[in-house]
């Protein structure tokens, strides 16, 4: 089992909540002055509104981080959800979110990309924002699919990979790439037609593939506003040097983001 | 133009740094998938980290990626004078 992405979050993961929000995401901005916890309201609706998660339905949320889209899910939609992350910590404390909240959630260690969950036996396989932190895609993505009951639904938002990016711009460009790997881990961006591709190829049916870089920009912007607002704990928790590379790597996102580089897909497939 | 050992001696500290240090380095060792497992960005570092050892290197000097730990001491046999 990877263990880099548990280490990651773990490292950093009361400074993220300060910066990114509760709900530790990209946002869906309507516009330029859309709060940041709106927005990230706003993403999670989209996937919901992919998802069609109904009362009783079985949910595997994959890469569930800090266990909070676990338990809403399971509050607001009556279903029941198993989330899944590399992280022990990560465990620990989305179990007790779950048990303060009493809400049909449980959370086990488990790596997405090698599951070992039952054939069929989840309705709506969940992956927001954690599908980049996990180097095998083709292994998260045919897993996401063998564990899908007939009629299932996958659905997926994350960072991608716009445009083939040549060795010697990778190679020129390489301190930038690493800034983003140093506050954000060891992520792999594929293009959002990869995934798409894959999933058809393991029998899915695509029904929705939208690239939503535009309505995600203002998150960068949305972090930085809060670096600022939260610097003295933020530096606390963190050194000051990393504090630093966060609000770098958020200004080479947001470059990436605007010259067409990289930027933000939603994803939904049904399992015949 | 570097010897074979200072050429692999660059490569060794490249992966020490790249906490790969506990990989075998072999002439036949591939520098992706199931060899050294090297993104795009690692390919980078270690291709800077040669040029600014040896002033050039194969990554960026070459029509083809090497594709082996052997493929980079080629380069370099290569570029010796004789």
């Amino acid at each position: 089992m990877s263990t880099q992405p548990a280490a990651h979050y773990d490292r950093v993961h009361e400074a993220w909540r300060l910066i990114m929000g509760e709900e530790f995401h990209y946002g869906f901005f309507a516009s330029a002055d859309t709060p940041l916890e709106v927005a990230t309201a706003a993403l999670t609706a989209e996937m919901l509104t992919r998802a069609g998660i109904g009362p009783g339905d079985r949910v595997l949320d994959i890469g569930c981080g800090t266990g909070r889209q676990s338990c809403d899910l399971a509050a607001d939609s009556g279903a029941s959800v198993l989330g899944i992350t590399t992280s022990a910590s990560g465990v620990a404390a989305a179990s007790e979110l779950a048990r303060t909240r009493g809400v049909d959630a449980r959370f086990e260690q488990r790596d997405g990309t090698s599951n070992g969950l039952p054939d069929a036996s989840y309705d709506v396989v969940w992956a927001l924002e954690s599908s980049h932190l996990m180097r095998d895609r083709g292994g998260l993505l045919s897993e996401s699919v063998r564990v899908l009951a007939p009629g299932g639904r996958f659905v997926l938002c994350d960072i991608v990979r716009k445009r083939e990016i040549p060795f010697l711009e990778v190679r020129s460009r390489r301190h930038d790439f690493a800034v983003l790997r140093s506050a954000f881990g060891d992520a792999h961006m594929e293009p959002l037609a990869s995934y798409a591709s894959t999933l058809e190829e393991l029998g899915m049916t695509v029904l929705d593939a939208t690239d939503i870089s535009e309505e995600t920009l203002g998150t960068f912007a949305a972090w930085r506003a809060n670096v600022a607002r939260h610097e003295t704990t933020l530096l606390e928790l963190l050194d000051a040097e990393s504090v630093a590379d966060f609000v770098r790597a958020t200004e080479v996102l947001e470059a990436f983001w605007n010259d067409g580089t990289l930027g933000y897909g939603i994803l939904a497939a049904v399992k015949p | 133009m570097p010897s074979a050992d200072q050429t692999l001696t660059v490569i060794t500290q490249f992966l020490a740094r790249a906490d790969k240090g506990d990989a075998e380095v072999t002439p036949a060792t591939g520098l992706y998938g199931d060899g050294l497992e090297l993104d795009s960005l690692e390919a980078a570092e270690l291709s800077a980290m040669l040029e600014d050892e040896f002033g050039t290197d194969p990554f960026s000097s070459g029509d083809e990626l090497p594709q082996t730990v052997g493929d980079i001491l080629a380069f370099y046999e290569v570029a010796a004078p004789a």
